[in-house]
C-alpha cells in the first residue's frame, strides 16, 4: 500500500514554485489509491435527473471500479444500488439506460424491486434455506449516499461525507448560473459520445480547466473559423470563438475549494449564445452581475474528481471514468434547457459538434495534447510538471471582487485563465484526501 | 451517361464513385475528394443513443459529424492542411475497404445506394479498425455523378484517437 511519505513527495508545494511529479499519471499503486480514497471514498457525479424521468427508468455507470445504477422509483424518489446481484454477483442491468418494473438477474432469476429488496428467489421452496424468509437476507447493496443538486445527481459509496451542498461549496454558484437559464429545468439531449483517452484521468481534469493551452492548441480552430468567416462572410459565432482563442479577453481561473475548478472567458459576441434570447427574462429576474456571469462569460466547471459542466455557446456534461493509470473513458453529453426553441437548440448542437467531440475540430486536438503529456510523463529522468504560472497574482476568498457579485467566495483565484494557480488547489486536495486514506 | 439508367448501370456507376472516394481519402488527395461532392452536400455521422439505435433527428440531437454543405468539409480540409492540428500531426495512414454496394433506388435525378465499410488506420495509437455503413445519395447531372448526401453509421464507440472525415 502507498505510504504517506511517498504521496507527500508527489507534490512540490513551496513559495515561488508549484510542481507535481510526472509519475502521478503512470503509477499503478497510486491509481488504486485514487480509486479507493477519491472515487470510491467520497462524492462523485453520477447522472442527470432527466436521464431517469419515468418510474423504472434506470441509468447504469461506475463509481471508481464499482458498477452501480440509479433508478427512478414509483414515488418519484431515486434509489441507487451496486449493480451486482446479491446472490452471486452478476451485473443486473444489461443496458446503460432502460426501464424496468423489477430487476431480474439473468443468471439464476432472482428479482429485486426498485428499493433493492429481493422479491423473488427462483425455487425458494426447494432451496433448503435456513428458517425464515431468505429473501430478507439478500437486498442489493445501496449506494451509501445519493443527493441531487438542481438536477445533477451525486453519489458516495462512503456514508461519512458532508451534505452535498456543503461539499460543493462555492462551486454551486456556477451550477446555478447554468440551471437558472432553464426555468423548466435542464435536460440531457439524446445522443452521446465516449472517447477512450490514452492518458491519465487527471490530465483530462487539468485540460478542461486549462485556459493557457487555448491559444496554442485551438489556434488552428480559430484560424479555421476565421477562414470560414472570410469565405462565407459569416458573422457571429465565429467571432466569439476566434476572439476567445486569441486570448485578448477578460478571463479568470478558480479553485473553489474541495478540488473543484473553474475557468471563464468573456464572450466577444454573447448574442450568439443560445440562451441570449432569454436575456429580457434574466434581466428581470436576476441582478445585472449575475446576468453578466450567465450570458457574457463562457465557463468550464470541474467538480472533483469526475465531471465537467461546461456552459459556453454550447453546453456539456463530461464525465471521467478512469480504467487504468493510462486509460480514461470520457463521455460527453449536451445539457440544455427544457423547452428551448428549436433554432436555439440546433445552434447549440452544431457548436457542440464543431468543437467538443473527438470527431470535432478542437477536442480531438485537446486529447492529442494531453496524451502527449502522458507519453512525456514516461521520461522519468525529467521528473516535474510545473504549475507556477500566476503564482504572484493569487487572491483568496473575499479578495475576489468579481465573484462577490454572485456570492462566490473561492479558496483561490486569479483574474486570468492563462494562470495555473487553480491546480494548486486541485493537487493540495488530491494529496490531502490520499494522505487521509493511506497507511502511515 | 444516358438519362435512362438501368439498375445494373446505376450500380456500376455507384461503385466507381464510392471506390474512387475511398482511394482519394487513402491517398489524402483532399481537393480531388472535395470535388466529388455537390456544393450543397450533406455529410452526416450520427451518435449512438443506446446499444441498438443512433439518434434520429440530426437537427436537434447529437451527431458525431453533421455538416450541411461542402464548405464545412472544406473547413475540415483547411484545418488539416494548416499542419497545426495537434491531433493530425503526424496524420494516420488509412485503408478503406468498401463492399456490399447495393442500389436502392435510381431515377433521372438521383441514385440512392448503401455500402459497408471497414477502415483500418495506423498512427500514434497503433492499428485501429472501425466499421459501419454508408448511405449515399448521388446526384446525376449530364455526364457527372456527385455525392449529394453521405450518411455514415460507425458501429464503434469508446473511440481511441481522433475520428475525422478520412478515418471513416
Amino acid at each position: 500500500m502507498l505510504k504517506k511519505n511517498r504521496i507527500a513527495s508527489f507534490v512540490d508545494d513551496r513559495d515561488g514554485q508549484f510542481r507535481v511529479d510526472r509519475s502521478i499519471y503512470l503509477d499503478d499503486e497510486l491509481f488504486n489509491a485514487e480509486m479507493e480514497f477519491l472515487f470510491e471514498g467520497g462524492w462523485v457525479y453520477l447522472a442527470h435527473e432527466s436521464q431517469i424521468r419515468e418510474p423504472g427508468d434506470y441509468f447504469s455507470t461506475r463509481i471508481g471500479r464499482q458498477p452501480v445504477f440509479v433508478v427512478r422509483k414509483r414515488d418519484g424518489g431515486i434509489a441507487g444500488h451496486i449493480n451486482a446481484c446479491a446472490h452471486r454477483g452478476a451485473t443486473l442491468v444489461p443496458f446503460e439506460q432502460g426501464r424496468a418494473n423489477a430487476f431480474v438477474c439473468r443468471f439464476h432469476g432472482w428479482s429485486f424491486n426498485h428499493d433493492g429488496r429481493c422479491i423473488k428467489i427462483k425455487g425458494e421452496e426447494t432451496g433448503a434455506y435456513p428458517d425464515g424468509d431468505p429473501k430478507e437476507r439478500y437486498p442489493l447493496t445501496p449506494i451509501a449516499r445519493l443527493e441531487s443538486y438542481r438536477g445533477f445527481i451525486f453519489a458516495s459509496l462512503k456514508a461519512e461525507v458532508p451534505p452535498l451542498k456543503e461539499w460543493l461549496g462555492p462551486a454551486h454558484t456556477w451550477i446555478d448560473l447554468l440551471a437558472d437559464q432553464a426555468p423548466q429545468g435542464l435536460e440531457v439531449v439524446r445522443g452521446a459520445s465516449t472517447y477512450t483517452v490514452l492518458g491519465n484521468w487527471k490530465l483530462q481534469a487539468e485540460n478542461g480547466a486549462d485556459g493557457y493551452h487555448v491559444s496554442t492548441v485551438h489556434g488552428v480552430f480559430a484560424k479555421t473559423v476565421a477562414n470560414r468567416q472570410e469565405k462565407n462572410k459569416i458573422d457571429g459565432m465565429g467571432k466569439t470563438e476566434a476572439g476567445r482563442m486569441t486570448g485578448n479577453v477578460n478571463s479568470g481561473s478558480y479553485h473553489f475549494g474541495n478540488g473543484h475548478l473553474g475557468v471563464w472567458a468573456q464572450h466577444t459576441t454573447p448574442q450568439v449564445r443560445p440562451s441570449w434570447r432569454q436575456k429580457d427574462r434574466l434581466d428581470k429576474e436576476f441582478a445585472p452581475e449575475r446576468v453578466e456571469w450567465m450570458l457574457n462569460r463562457g465557463r468550464n466547471l470541474f467538480l472533483f474528481p469526475n465531471v465537467f459542466i461546461m456552459d459556453n455557446p454550447s453546453s456539456q456534461i463530461r464525465t471521467l471514468n478512469p480504467i487504468a493509470p493510462g486509460i480514461c473513458e470520457v463521455t460527453v453529453r449536451c445539457v440544455a434547457p427544457v423547452g428551448e426553441a428549436p433554432d436555439a437548440r440546433a445552434a447549440r448542437m452544431r457548436k457542440f459538434e464543431d468543437f467538443y467531440l473527438t470527431s470535432g475540430m478542437a477536442t480531438s486536438d485537446d486529447l492529442a495534447a494531453l496524451e502527449a503529456v502522458h507519453t512525456g510523463g514516461g521520461a522519468r529522468a525529467a521528473r516535474w510538471n510545473d504549475f507556477s504560472r500566476g503564482m504572484t497574482a493569487i487572491r483568496h476568498g473575499s479578495e475576489d471582487a468579481d465573484g462577490a457579485g454572485i456570492g462566490l467566495v473561492p479558496d483561490l483565484m486569479t483574474s486570468n485563465w492563462d494562470h495555473e494557480a487553480l491546480y494548486h488547489g486541485f493537487y493540495r486536495v488530491w494529496k490531502e484526501r490520499l494522505l487521509a486514506g493511506a497507511a502511515a | 451517361m444516358s438519362a435512362v439508367m438501368n439498375h445494373h448501370e446505376a450500380r456500376v456507376a455507384t461503385e466507381d464513385l464510392i471506390y474512387r472516394e475511398a482511394r482519394l481519402l487513402d491517398e489524402k488527395k483532399w481537393q480531388d475528394w472535395l470535388a466529388l461532392y455537390t456544393e450543397d452536400a450533406l455529410f452526416w455521422m450520427p451518435s449512438w443513443a443506446g446499444e441498438y439505435e443512433t439518434i434520429s433527428d440530426p437537427e436537434l440531437e447529437l451527431n458525431l459529424i453533421y455538416l450541411k454543405d461542402r464548405s464545412h468539409l472544406e473547413d475540415r480540409v483547411f484545418r488539416l492542411e494548416t499542419g497545426e492540428s495537434f491531433a493530425s500531426v503526424p496524420m494516420a495512414r488509412t485503408v478503406h475497404v468498401v463492399g456490399g454496394v447495393t442500389v436502392d433506388a435510381v431515377d433521372n435525378a438521383e441514385i440512392r445506394a448503401r455500402a459497408s465499410w471497414i477502415v483500418h488506420s495506423y498512427g500514434i495509437h497503433g492499428g485501429i479498425t472501425r466499421g459501419g455503413w454508408y448511405e449515399y445519395t448521388l446526384r446525376r447531372g449530364g455526364d457527372t455523378l456527385r455525392i449529394a448526401r453521405k450518411k455514415i453509421t460507425m458501429i464503434d464507440d469508446k473511440l481511441v484517437g481522433p475520428v475525422d472525415f478520412f478515418h471513416v
